[in-house]
């Protein structure tokens, strides 16, 4: 049996969307999925039973810390990550070369890896693909990814060119490198910045090489929104349809539903942990600040409807005077962040099987902008996939109401 | 509030019932109450906490320093009549409040004639005793202790420890003849530092009050709190608390805050104390040392450690649980190398596996010196930890962990999990 498996279970009859079924030695994976961000081999303050609870099926971790810390012979000696961490389902690791770039400021690409120098004793070192898949493998991670040559995504010019071109030529060296295939599966990773033309070129190339899943990078950066979905569109309508896709860094809500709705399977962010630790809880309509005053004598859960174990148990009025201070707030905030993530994407999965999903996606955008605007980017991306959000009568008045207002201010001055 | 002695042995501890009140569960002691920080055990959210600690009812130790900013939300929370430990995310459970964090070292000085000073995270607050009855009918705990000044410990001037006598006595005064405006069972605090004349004088106050007055007692003034009271020296304390002890009355349950280590614990039941916390084992924990001590009467002449250190190198490969035969889930699914990187890169999974250890070897500990009482066997169970099978007696203190990592190199947001 190979590593991976992919089935599409079902398909949305109007959008690229698609559910799907993917199988891991590890664990099962009903997809779309959202992939938590462990970074160090372990999930901010969770413990790996409770992700369990959650029906978390898989994890990502970072390549560039875990070989830091604890380091690729700790992690031999213990027998992989999993082990390591005491986490049963799978996991998947990132190549450390997206890492390196955006922490280390030395961090210098050429055609033999990334040169850096190293945080602890300044001295150079080098990471090359063959390097990156050593440590991947000692990691083993039920997917990993290929070293690839990152540029800023604002980047114009040959530069891009360049790197989509080196990205292949690297996935080659990766794929010679990878010692257990048997057991986890390289993805290699599109490249080609905002260049339809490349990210088609990027593609085609990558399809010829005998891989089980691929991913899609370079985006997520700074770019436009605009642009942003117009990339992820051309990927996903030349990817294969048998195959998972993946589209790295992306997390919000917002942009969750509009990449599912664009044939996208797979997600991964830091962002629920990461505000969960800022004292933020995410709900339909966005987040909500808990340390805000407002909070202070509101006792109603974070989200009536949630049935995560902080809902159930603690009030906004509650976590608004811990959120910050006590750092058991970081667990109670991350435990209903990351299930919001995971419901989300349930949702999702189940609306594509009942083929609803365009109606989902209608009410979901509903909720998560109530009264204001939104925003062209999302009507764009959504029509080009044949989902018509209903015009917003009493919206588009509004806005005329702040257009006329603007305009006389103008007049006036 | 009730309490009911079961058994008493001299200088082999007691065994008692306490009742709270009523519907609510008896409590068995020597009793180990869960110490709280905001209101939640540290680093546990309740559901870890129940699912991996104990799903037994605890009695929650509130402490008025971490939670005075709380008072408005729960007048409006208990005009439903639901309780201090719902709140915090422990429908049903008992509470007592205290004033001040036996975990944290609590600041010196402060101590103006009328008001007592709160240390909060916020400073230094203000507090008058018509303030903290105020607060109390607010948060509405089981059983509150007497506002006190417990700023003594053994270093202190006989000024100093008088003047805790008689600002308490005064503070007191206004309790006393308040108490009525709240529900909750009170406990008359003593103090007097480690001076016999100042202890008797706050016992006598106690005293002079309606035998109802109170439910029960809470020592204070031997140490300030946090590590301190892991490296006091017993040899002066105990001679102290068996002096007041033989002036109280046996139907009356005895509480000693603080992060008194384990042979010290055990020396204080010996002489008659019923109620402890779980302060000691957060002190470990945030020092990323995990609780070792044996306590298994049966135990093999293996000679045992008091703690293994987290930060100790030796542990980056050794892929064993942080105490063989233990049945927690920090020992049963993880290993001392994993606790070790979790140390080392400052992550927050690492407190949180070593309190579920250290609270549920703890309370296994309380298990344990209650069976021994039952059997007579409190002396037997004293000298075990006092040597650990071995020649000497371990040393049970608690030195401040120097290569904790700071708040400042953690980065934004890491503060919360600095603790
Ligand atoms: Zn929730
Ligand atoms: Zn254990």
């Amino acid at each position: 049996i190979p590593p991976l498996t992919y089935k599409v279970v079902a398909e949305c009859s109007v959008s690229k969307a698609r559910a799907g079924l993917m199988t891991l030695r590890h664990s099962e994976v009903n997809t779309p999925v959202f992939m938590p961000v462990g970074t160090q081999g372990t999930l901010k303050g969770i413990l790996p039973d409770q992700l369990i609870e959650l029906n978390c099926q898989i994890l990502l971790g970072n390549t560039y810390h875990l070989g830091l810390r604890p380091g690729i012979e700790t992690l031999r000696l213990a027998g992989g990550l999993h082990k390591f961490m005491g986490w049963p389902r799978a996991i998947l690791t990132d190549s450390g070369g997206f890492q390196m770039v955006s922490l280390l400021q030395l961090a210098e690409i050429n055609e033999k890896g990334v040169n850096f120098r190293s945080p602890f004793d300044n001295s150079e070192c080098m990471l090359t693909p063959e390097h990156s898949i050593q440590i991947q493998n000692a990691i083993g991670a039920d997917i990993m990814m290929q070293l690839d040559d990152v540029v800023k995504t604002t980047t114009t010019g040959p530069r891009v060119e360049e790197a989509m071109e080196r990205t292949i030529r690297w996935v080659d060296r990766c794929i010679e490198a990878h010692a257990r295939d048997d057991d986890q599966s390289l993805f290699p990773i599109v490249q080609g910045g905002l260049d339809v033309p490349l990210r088609q070129r990027c593609v085609s190339a990558l399809m010829e090489r005998q891989v089980r899943g691929f991913a899609v990078g370079g985006l997520s950066g700074g770019e436009s929104k605009h642009d942003f979905w117009r990339m992820v569109d051309v990927c996903t309508d030349h990817l294969p349809r048998d195959k998972p896709r993946y589209l790295m860094g992306v997390g919000f809500a917002a942009d969750l539903v509009v990449c599912v709705a664009l044939g996208i399977d797979m997600f991964d962010c830091v962002f629920p942990t990461r505000t969960a630790r800022f004292g933020c809880a995410l709900v339909d309509s966005g987040q909500l600040n808990l340390k805000q005053p407002k909070y202070k004598l509101d006792l109603e859960p974070i989200d009536k409807q949630c049935e995560c174990s902080t809902c159930k148990r603690y009030t906004r009025s509650y976590l608004h005077h811990i959120a910050t201070n006590e750092s058991v707030s970081c667990s109670l905030l991350s435990i209903h962040n990351v299930a919001y993530q995971l419901r989300l994407m349930r949702s999702m999965r189940e609306a594509i099987q009942r083929d609803e999903f365009p109606k989902f996606v209608i009410d979901f955008m509903a909720r998560h902008f109530g009264k204001d605007p939104i925003p062209t980017w999302i009507q764009e991306a959504l029509k080009a996939v044949n989902i018509e959000l209903p015009p917003a009568e009493e919206k588009q008045e509004k806005e005329t109401i702040k257009q006329e207002k603007h305009e006389q201010a103008i007049e006036v001055s | 509030m009730k309490f009911v002695i079961e058994s008493l042995t001299k200088n082999g501890g007691r065994l008692g019932q306490l009742h709270i009140k009523d519907g609510a569960p008896e409590q068995r002691t020597p009793l180990l109450m869960q110490t709280t920080k905001g209101g939640s055990i540290p680093c546990l959210s309740a559901d870890v906490f129940e699912s991996h600690v104990t799903r037994k009812p605890q009695v929650l130790q509130f402490t008025l320093s971490t939670i005075d900013q709380m008072t408005e939300a729960l007048a409006q929370w208990n005009r439903a009549d639901r309780g201090l430990s719902d709140y915090v995310g422990f429908p049903g459970h008992l509470n007592v409040l205290l004033l001040r964090d036996p975990c944290e070292m609590t600041p010196a000085g402060g101590n103006d004639r009328d008001i007592q000073p709160l240390f909060t995270r916020r400073g230094k607050e203000s507090l008058s005793p018509q303030r903290y009855m105020e607060m109390v009918a607010s948060l509405k705990p089981d059983i509150y202790q007497g506002l006190c000044d417990a700023d003594t410990n053994a270093d202190s001037s006989k000024k100093r420890v008088q003047k805790s006598v008689d600002r308490t006595e005064k503070f007191m005064q206004y309790i006393y003849e308040n108490k009525s405006k709240v529900e909750s069972a009170l406990l008359a605090p003593i103090v007097g530092g480690y001076n016999t004349f100042a202890r008797t004088q706050s016992i006598k106050h106690a005293h002079e009050q309606p035998a109802d007055s109170y439910g029960g007692y809470v020592f204070e003034g031997f140490h300030t709190n946090g590590l301190a009271a892991t490296t006091l020296d017993a040899s002066k304390l105990l001679p102290i608390v068996q002096h007041c002890v033989g002036q109280l009355e046996e139907g009356k349950p005895r509480m000693v805050p603080g992060a008194y280590t384990p042979l010290t614990t055990l020396e204080l039941i010996g002489l008659g104390m019923d109620l402890f916390d779980t302060s000691y084992a957060y002190c470990a924990a945030v020092n990323f040392k995990a609780l070792t001590f044996t306590f298994a009467q049966d135990a093999d002449a293996v000679v045992h450690v008091p703690f293994l250190d987290i930060t100790d190198d030796a542990n980056k490969e050794d892929f064993t649980p942080l105490l063989k035969k233990c049945d927690c889930l920090s020992c049963k699914k993880h290993t001392r190398a994993y606790l070790h990187h979790l140390y080392k890169t400052n992550e927050l999974l690492g407190p949180i596996l070593l309190m579920i250890h250290n609270l549920h070897h703890y309370l296994a500990f309380f298990e344990a010196i209650r069976q021994s009482i039952a059997s007579d066997g409190l002396q037997q169970l004293t000298e075990l930890v006092r040597r650990q099978n071995g020649d000497s007696q371990v040393d049970y203190g608690i030195a401040p962990n120097r290569k904790v990592i700071s708040k400042a190199t953690m980065g934004k947001g890491f503060a919360a999990a600095a603790v």
